[in-house]
């Protein structure tokens, strides 16, 4: 080796140890177990955090492209399973985990991601329980959304027609475990939603299987899609502890496909036998009714009254009798009172004579008044009057002329005057 | 006349509950017997509703299944009479995807 070329720049050998790092199987496509922390979201989606054990700690990236597939958010102290290589930053000489792939560490992830989510969602208001559409009471056609080949289909089917022979069920069939599972079950209860099936309520789920097989049920595409059902929806999943999301975001739900058939259909026996119970009640109550009426007016017509009705003018014949006697019992009566009263009053002419004295003294003393009223009585005090040659009464010394004749008038004759004066003064 | 029309947008629900009223009613022993007849022929018509409400489907099976034209298409599916159970040889298949 040449002494000039006895050394390396820095940038050469970060260069070298990029190369070895990058190329070395035992750094590439491995698996890296710690826990996390340090652990920062970047707003370009990016991820940084370390991984860390009791002893050591590396720094660790997981770029956007690689967690966009990330079902949960990473948390402060997560233990988890990583997947990548190592990369080095030849600018600072660091290197760092580059991770493909992540998940939770032992049998809890899916859990994790399951409690996260409905958390996620119940913010949300998806599982508000005054979202739920109430279901219909008698549904006339229904839709199921489950597996063609499993059992629930048929379970559904049998529990259904069982209980309401003559109903419509139409099947949209999905996958419900795998992959594709969540977009064919949400693709199936969106199809069932559309108007022109006229679907009454719709019945989604499978039968009863390990906890990953139920897991579809827990996908937040599908519990969306239960969620956004305009049809009212039970939720059929098989189940015996752990509720599937679905269940809560469904607007009823079932731990077995039977038990949905059976929330989602009447017995339509039974509905028969309540409604001819009640008409027949109301039909005997009418009876009943009209009876209680019949034996009141059998009870009025066997009165005596009704049955001899001669006996009602008979009757009235009395008492119109006596109410004759009666009457003129009271007029002779009246008659002889008044009688006796006249005979009572002894000196009739002399009252008589006294009254008319009276009245006559009366009209004496009104035509007394009258003649004070007449013009004759005022001449007799001293008053004359003056007539013209016409015989005109004059009132006043107007228009009268010196020498003019004048006719003067007394209580006891006229006399004839020349005017010789008429006076300016009064 | 009005009563028909009315029944047009009755459910089966409210012509169960009405009758329960009405059976109430007469129950009461309240109404004179005129009324008390009105309201039996207006249960007489109710309870037939009920019966023809309780009628109106008929049974159908139907599978969807999506067609090499990319569209959903109905399939009848045939059911044994008594049980409900799928006929024999009746295979359902598919997905909507």
């Amino acid at each position: 080796m040449e002494t000039n070329n006895s050394f390396l720049s820095v940038t050469e050998l970060n260069k070298l140890i990029k190369k070895e790092v990058e190329t070395s199987p035992y750094l590439n496509n491995i698996y890296v177990k710690g826990e996390i922390y340090n652990l920062t979201y970047h707003s370009s989606g990016h991820i940084y955090f370390s991984l860390k054990d009791d002893d050591s700690t590396i720094s660790a990236t997981f770029f956007r492209y690689a967690n966009k597939g990330l079902k949960f958010k990473l948390e402060e102290g997560m233990s988890v399973i990583t997947f990548g290589n190592i990369t080095v930053f030849e600018k600072r000489g660091t290197y760092q985990f580059n991770v493909m792939a992540l998940r939770l560490d032992g049998i809890g992830e899916l859990q994790k991601r399951i409690e996260q989510l409905k958390i996620k969602l119940g913010s949300e208001g998806i599982f508000d329980s005054n979202k739920k559409k109430p279901l219909p009471f008698l549904p006339k056609r229904i839709g199921i959304v489950t597996s063609p080949t499993g059992a629930a289909v048929r379970d559904i089917l049998k529990v259904s027609l069982r209980r309401f022979p003559n109903l419509e069920i139409i099947i949209a069939p999905a996958k419900v475990q795998g992959d594709d599972a969540a977009m064919s079950i949400v693709k199936a209860i969106e199809e069932l939603n559309n108007p022109k099936y006229q679907i009454d309520v719709i019945i989604a789920g499978r039968g009863g299987g390990s906890f990953e097989d139920l897991f579809v049920f827990n996908e937040e595409e599908v519990v969306r899609a239960f969620a956004n059902s305009r049809v009212p929806i039970i939720s059929a999943v098989g189940h015996e502890i752990d509720h599937p999301l679905c269940d809560h975001a469904a607007d009823a739900a079932a731990s077995t496909p039977s038990a949905a058939a059976e929330i989602a259909v009447p017995v339509k026996k039974e509905l028969l036998d309540e409604v001819d119970y009640i008409s027949n009640k109301i039909l005997t109550t009418l009876i009943n009714n009209i009876n209680k009426e019949k034996t009141r007016l059998n009870n009025i017509e066997s009165r005596k009254i009704f049955k001899n009705p001669e006996e009602i003018i008979n009757y009235r014949e009395l008492l119109l009798n006596d109410l004759e006697k009666q009457m003129l019992m009271h007029i002779n009566k009246k008659i002889s009172s008044q009688r006796q009263r006249l005979l009572s009053i002894a000196n009739i002419s002399h009252l008589e004579k006294k009254i008319i004295t009276d009245l006559k003294h009366k009209f004496q003393l009104k035509i007394q008044k009258i003649n004070n009223l007449s013009p004759m009585s005022v001449m007799a005090r001293g008053f004359a009057v003056v007539l013209d040659k016409n015989n005109n009464i004059i009132k006043s010394k107007k228009n009268l002329k010196l020498g003019q004749s004048l006719d003067i008038k007394f209580v006891d004759g006229k006399i004839s005057a020349d005017i010789t004066k008429i006076y300016e003064d009064i | 006349m009005e009563a028909k029309k009315k029944n047009s947008a009755m459910t089966f629900e409210d012509a169960m509950d009405e009758l329960e009223t009405i059976a109430l009613k007469l129950e009461s022993g309240t109404l004179g017997l005129d009324e008390s007849i009105k309201e039996f022929e207006r249960g007489m018509a109710l309870a037939k509703f009920c019966h023809e409400k309780l009628e109106e489907a008929e049974r159908k099976i139907e599978i969807l299944q999506k067609g090499e034209d990319g569209k959903v298409k109905s399939k009848k599916v045939a059911v044994k009479q008594e049980t409900g159970e799928l006929e024999e040889g009746e295979e359902l298949q598919g997905t909507l995807l």
